[in-house]
């Protein structure tokens, strides 16, 4: 069975007079262990798309099925709890908390799942040694490079074992050495079992996934699997 | 074990933003001070009041009569009456005159001459402190004998040598015997302008009848003052003929019902005063709303990031939350501190001392709880409510 499905899924924002589809008709699955690049141009509903996959978000139109479950019927609460249990999330921007150090940021997503704060910190900081942080555990954003940034982000989102690790534009900000390097890491975890969802806007990137969707104004255009 | 954690981030917050958090706190640390210092000035008046009416002797009764005094309706006999009912400790009829004392041509003073017994001074809590007070012998034989009020011998200029000496009361000379310890006290009869001659004297010399001004009646101890008032107001309706259905020409005052009153009025006072001060606690409460509204807005995008690792909106809700009820319970330990500091110097400069009332401080601080609660749950509501897709997004 599939990771994940969308059958056919549209997402519109009711701007008061005018109805905008961001996203019209989507139709794909995931699997298991697959990493995927959704690549497209801006405003093709890739950020949309993220969105409704990550459950931060849900469709107005289709269905979206994630583990089984139909995302679309579920409350607030259930949506929490599948962002706490099954994605992790890579952002663009990093999005660490600011003022909190690498171990508190890799720690929080487990804070919320209510694990005690012994293990938390144990689990943190074995994520960001794992990722080659174990000097960095008490700096703070600002006092990271933006490579590092990412990596820690990378930690967070990987320190619950999410089914799904969703990043958006991991490489986008970052200078292309240590955009490659994170690229790396991707297809290390990937090789390690993951599922990994790239949404991006950059060719090169998604050359990382085995298999790319192209999104064009909110539709899928077409679907290439690597060699 | 959650909440401890929200209690460690909200701290760890509040000390990143420290010159904010304090001016937050600043208005619900001037509320919670002034509620906490006018309360216990109160206490402190009411433990001044208290004080100062049980040192004129709390198992008094003052029997008087209704109407006017020229021609009372309370008699000497009226007095030899209650002396003989049972559980009474002292029983001191008082005839009053005005008069002047003197010690020369030159050197007088007018003041009251109250005709009373030997036990007066138990009944009215009077201690002498020079000489000694009238016996029973000058009362039964009429002695020109007067102990002085302390207000009327430091009139006189008289100090201690005065005693055995003699000074003229209306023109006739009468020993003193005796000065009082001033005993202070405010209000239209102060206490220690009087001087006091045996009655017999005073009904020999001054004035002519029976009729007396009062009547002081000290309870004896473990004797109910409820149920001596009315055997003693059965007593004197008989002994006037005052029927069942007619008002009686005299009144028994009790010296607890004015205790009482007085404990009412301060009590009141104080609740007025914490009242006003409370409307400062009120105000400081809107402030620590306001900065969470600010905090709300700046932090959107680490709510939206929050979300985004599975916060739920109570997650956010609690920390917000307990942001503002942080903020307020700190504001109120330092306003309890600060209070108890003031009412410890105005205790000091009023003289009561300083009074630690438990209670006041266990009441204020369920107050700056209740103000963080009430003014923190809507911006921590608002947190909660964000949508998290909208707050990634926010610059």
């Amino acid at each position: 069975m599939s990771l994940l499905t969308l059958d056919h899924v549209g997402r519109s924002y009711d701007m008061g007079h005018v109805v905008v589809p961001a996203l019209r008709d989507v139709s794909m699955s995931v699997e298991r262990g697959e990493m995927v690049a959704i690549l497209g141009p801006s405003g093709s509903g890739k950020t949309t798309m993220m969105s409704i996959i990550g459950c931060l978000d849900r469709p107005t139109s289709g269905r979206y099925e994630l583990d089984g479950q139909d995302v679309g019927s579920l409350g607030d609460r259930a949506l929490a709890s599948i962002r706490s249990r099954t994605i992790g999330f890579v952002f663009q921007s990093y999005n660490l908390l600011p003022g909190t150090s690498a171990l508190d940021n890799v720690a929080t997503p487990l804070l919320y799942q209510g694990v005690g704060r012994r293990e938390r910190v144990a689990r943190a900081a074995a994520a960001l040694e794992r990722l080659g942080l174990g000097e960095r555990l008490r700096h703070e954003p600002t006092e990271l490079s933006g490579g590092e940034q990412q990596r820690v982000a990378l930690a967070r989102a990987l320190v619950t074992n999410p089914a799904l690790v969703l990043a958006d534009e991991p490489t986008g900000n970052l200078p292309r050495h240590q955009g490659e390097e994170v690229l790396r890491l991707f297809r290390e975890l990937h090789e390690a079992g993951n599922t990994i969802l790239l949404i991006t806007h950059n060719p090169e990137v998604a050359a990382a996934a085995e298999r790319r969707i192209h999104l064009l104004d909110g539709v899928v255009a077409r679907e290439e699997r690597a060699a | 074990m959650k909440t401890l954690e929200l209690v460690r981030l909200a701290l760890s917050r509040l000390r990143r933003s420290r010159v904010r958090a304090a001016l937050t706190m600043l208005g619900v640390i001037i509320g919670v001070a002034s509620v906490v210092g006018l309360v216990s000035v109160g206490r402190g008046t009411t433990a001044r009041i208290t004080e100062q009416l049980s040192s004129l002797g709390t198992n008094l009764l003052t029997i008087s009569p209704t109407g006017r005094t020229a021609d009372s309706t309370l008699t000497l006999d009226d007095a030899t009456a209650i002396a003989a009912l049972q559980g009474l400790a002292a029983v001191a009829p008082e005839i009053e005159t005005a008069g002047t004392v003197a010690t020369s041509a030159t050197n007088t003073t007018s003041t009251s001459i109250v005709g009373t017994s030997a036990q007066y001074a138990h009944v009215r809590a009077y201690d002498v402190w020079q000489g000694t007070f009238l016996s029973d012998v000058e009362a039964d034989h009429s002695l020109r004998s007067v102990v002085l009020g302390a207000s009327v011998a430091s009139n006189l200029g008289l100090g201690a040598e005065a005693v055995g000496s003699d000074v003229l009361i209306n023109g006739l000379p009468f020993e003193i015997v005796g000065i009082l310890q001033p005993k202070g006290g405010a209000g239209f009869n102060n206490p220690d302008d009087e001087v006091l001659v045996p009655l017999s004297t005073v009904t020999q010399y001054f004035v002519g009848g029976s009729g007396v001004r009062a009547i002081g009646v000290s309870v004896a101890d473990g004797v109910d003052m409820q149920s001596m008032k009315d055997a003693i107001a059965e007593l004197l309706r008989v002994r006037h003929g005052i029927g069942a259905s007619d008002t009686d020409d005299f009144q028994i005052f009790d010296q607890t019902q004015l205790l009482q009153a007085a404990t009412t009025i301060s009590g009141t006072l104080s609740l007025l005063l914490g009242g006003i001060a409370s409307i400062a606690l009120v105000v400081g409460g809107i402030g620590i709303m306001n900065i969470m509204l600010v905090s709300v807005r700046e932090r959107t995008r680490e709510i939206g990031i929050r979300k985004a690792l599975g916060a739920r909106g109570r997650d956010i809700l609690s920390q917000f939350l307990i942001e503002a009820v942080t903020l307020s319970l700190v504001g109120g330990a330092i306003g309890i501190g600060a209070g108890l500091i003031v009412s410890a110097l105005i205790g000091r400069l009023a003289g009561w001392g300083f009074i630690f009332d438990p209670a006041t401080v266990a009441v204020a601080t369920l107050f700056s709880l209740a103000v963080g609660v009430v003014f923190g749950v809507w911006p921590a509501r608002q947190a909660a409510r964000l949508d998290p897709v909208a707050a990634l997004r926010y610059e």
